[in-house]
């Protein structure tokens, strides 16, 4: 089982500047990269697989420092975005290229055992054009699987995925991580599959690491709007949005209480007034059901706001243009940034 | 079904319902796009025909055997081979530079190989002459490795390299800068080095690509005759080229054509046309079969 250590790792492509990144992959550890577009991610996985060189900082792989080395050198199966599949070659043939080159003697048998198990067997002739996403997805990371690489980098994975697809990926991520204990590390956007796949992140905001953490950290006290947004804060507000607003509006109310980022809080319920809060009056933009309860966006002091009404729901829906009164308690109510009071919502 | 027609033109206005009418301006449309790509298909076609409709099949037969069209035809066959294959060895390289390196000037050089097809070829063929006048360093040397150029099949070749290698080399280009920057990625990462990458992914799908441009550049190369006329009107025997004095076959359907035999130029020029269509024929035939061995995927049914 083989480690990798990122140590200040920085990059520079262009203007553009990546870094200090610090990873430690130990065998069966996932770090999910979030961030915005041109936070770095994508660069983050190329330097690690060795088509940018580090300006700083060193890759070592069980010690040995491999920053310089090559791709092919590295071990290590990367997954570009788009997945990267050969289009003249058939599902198999693709499976077998990195042992095709390698002239592995077990290149047959071991093309049929990936194939089974990623269940192409039946698609094995095919061409990638020819294959749906997620069939594509199993064929890109079973062609990774096949040159034995001691990490896995993958950009996007989920992309272009329908639901059915994304959940058998997830479950193929998984599996990958307890049965084969290789390291991964995926850039995604979609936060659900990065809470079931990975056991870590790193937030990443114009090159910068903006947060680091574990899973539940990063539910607790994401590091700013970006991070707020993914782990599924319907209300966020940086500090630009939150600019303005006449004393005792609410705007100005949720200001004194915002770190340098801005803040967020959790959906509050119309229907159930918390005691203690001040009260806000919000005009109805549109409601609509759904299995967590009736979601309602609405506009308040020029922001967005939205509710949430808790099961069970009676009809009839609140029209647009219906005035609807909240409440919000200060500790429900999450600073963004550092230094802010934090943690203190969940 | 008459009352169905009414509902279509709510506004009840007079004339056509509304989706007779859009069918008829759709219908003009298709109509105008018929006309207008016939038009063009026709002008492709008709004179292929009056060349086939001048001469007989019995003349075509005739063409065949005579000894001094079968030489011009070796001799253009033969030269052509070359001018692709040094477009092969010179033009891809080129290409792939010129797609997948950045260097100073580039664009510049991206111009300059575009060039060749822009030039008047009668221009190709005086400079090229200038440029081997005795006397001059490149006589000289040209002599002294025996490849002279006047009157010779190396003349041809050059004519031929110089006005259609830029196919290649453009083809080539943009057909490698078409690979997909990833899948090339991808192959390294999986233990491909640059070269073994090369070969195995951006080579083979970018074939396709290559090989019409090689088409184009062959066709480009049988059909010159402005340089031609300048440095290689007539081919003595030496180099390749071992057979009777001779000249291109284009040269030669020219002095058919000036010594007033039209039976004898139309029936030349369709049996060099009936050759380079079976050329084309096989390339396509190849290309559906599947043993053309680029882009599987994409002709897969």
């Amino acid at each position: 089982m083989t480690r990798w250590v990122v140590e200040r790792m920085e990059t520079a492509l262009d203007r553009f500047q990546l870094g200090p990144v610090s990873l430690d992959l130990s065998p069966g550890s996932a770090v999910a990269v979030l961030g915005p577009s041109g936070a770095g991610k994508t660069t983050l996985l190329r330097t690690l697989a060795g088509f940018l060189h580090p300006r700083q900082g060193r890759i070592l792989r069980d010690g040995v420092d491999i920053s310089r080395w090559l791709p092919e050198e590295r071990g290590l199966g990367y997954v570009p975005q788009g997945l990267g599949l050969f289009p003249q070659r058939t599902v198999a043939r693709n499976i077998r290229y990195p042992l095709e080159i390698r002239n592995a003697s077990d290149a047959e048998s071991r093309t049929r055992e990936l194939l089974e198990r990623f269940h192409l067997s039946a698609l094995a002739d095919r061409y990638p054009s020819r294959l749906s996403g997620g069939e594509q997805q199993r064929v890109a990371i079973a062609r990774a699987l096949a040159a034995g690489p001691s990490l896995v980098v993958w950009d996007e994975p989920w992309q272009g995925l329908d639901v059915v697809a994304r959940y058998e990926l997830g479950q193929v991520l998984h599996d990958l991580r307890e049965t084969d204990r290789i390291p991964m590390v995926v850039v995604t956007h979609d936060p659900s599959l990065a809470f079931s796949v990975a056991d870590s992140f790193l937030v990443l905001h114009e090159g910068r690491v903006r947060d680091q953490c574990d899973a539940t950290a990063l539910l607790r006290a994401p590091s700013d709007a970006f991070a707020a947004r993914f782990v599924g804060f319907e209300n966020v507000y940086d500090a630009d949005a939150l600019r303005g607003g006449a004393p005792g509006s609410f705007r100005t109310w949720l200001r004194q209480w915002a770190g340098p980022e801005g803040i967020a809080f959790a959906s509050p319920d119309p229907s159930a007034v918390a005691p203690g809060g001040p009260l806000w009056d919000t005009v109805v933009r549109s409601a609509r059901p759904g299995p967590t309860g009736v979601t309602i966006e609405s506009r308040c002091d020029e922001l967005l706001v939205t509710l949430r009404v808790a099961p069970p729901v009676t009809p009839p829906l609140p029209a647009p243009g219906t005035r609807l009164r909240f409440s919000l308690r200060p500790e429900s109510l999450l600073a963004l940034g550092p230094g802010a009071s934090r943690g203190v919502a969940i | 079904m008459g009352e169905s027609v009414p509902e279509l033109n709510p506004a009840g206005e007079s004339g056509p319902p509304v989706a007779r009418r859009r069918w008829r301006a759709g219908g003009l449309w298709t109509g105008l796009q018929v006309v207008l790509s016939a038009s063009l298909l026709l002008l492709f076609l008709l004179p292929i025909v009056a060349l086939f409709t001048y001469a007989p099949v019995s003349h075509i037969f005739g063409a065949a055997s005579n000894v001094n069209v079968r030489a011009a035809l070796w001799l253009t066959f033969l030269a052509s081979g070359v001018a692709v294959l040094a477009a092969i060895v010179f033009g891809i390289p080129l290409g792939y530079l010129l797609a997948r390196r950045a260097f100073p000037g580039r664009g510049v050089v991206e111009a300059f190989v575009a060039l060749p097809v822009v030039i008047p070829h009668l221009l190709v063929g005086l400079g090229l002459f200038l440029l081997f006048i005795p006397g001059t360093p490149l006589f000289r040397f040209s002599q002294s490795i025996g490849f002279p150029v006047y009157d010779t099949i190396w003349g041809v070749v050059l004519v031929m390299v110089f006005v259609s290698a830029p196919y290649t080399v453009l083809a080539s280009m943009l057909s490698f800068r078409a690979v997909d920057g990833r899948v090339l990625e991808a192959a390294r990462s999986l233990g491909a080095g640059s070269a073994v990458a090369f070969l195995t992914v951006t080579f083979p799908l970018a074939l396709r690509g290559i090989v019409a441009g090689l088409l184009l550049s062959w066709a480009r190369a049988v059909s010159e005759i402005g340089g031609l006329l300048v440095i290689a009107y007539a081919v003595y025997p030496g180099g390749l080229y071992t057979g009777p004095v001779t000249s291109t076959i284009s040269i030669y359907i020219y002095d058919e054509f000036q010594g007033g035999n039209l039976s004898g130029a139309a029936a030349v020029s369709s049996l060099f046309l009936l050759m380079a269509f079976a050329l084309f024929l096989l390339v396509r035939v190849g290309e559906r079969s599947g043993w053309l061995p680029w882009h599987r995927g994409e002709l897969a049914p």
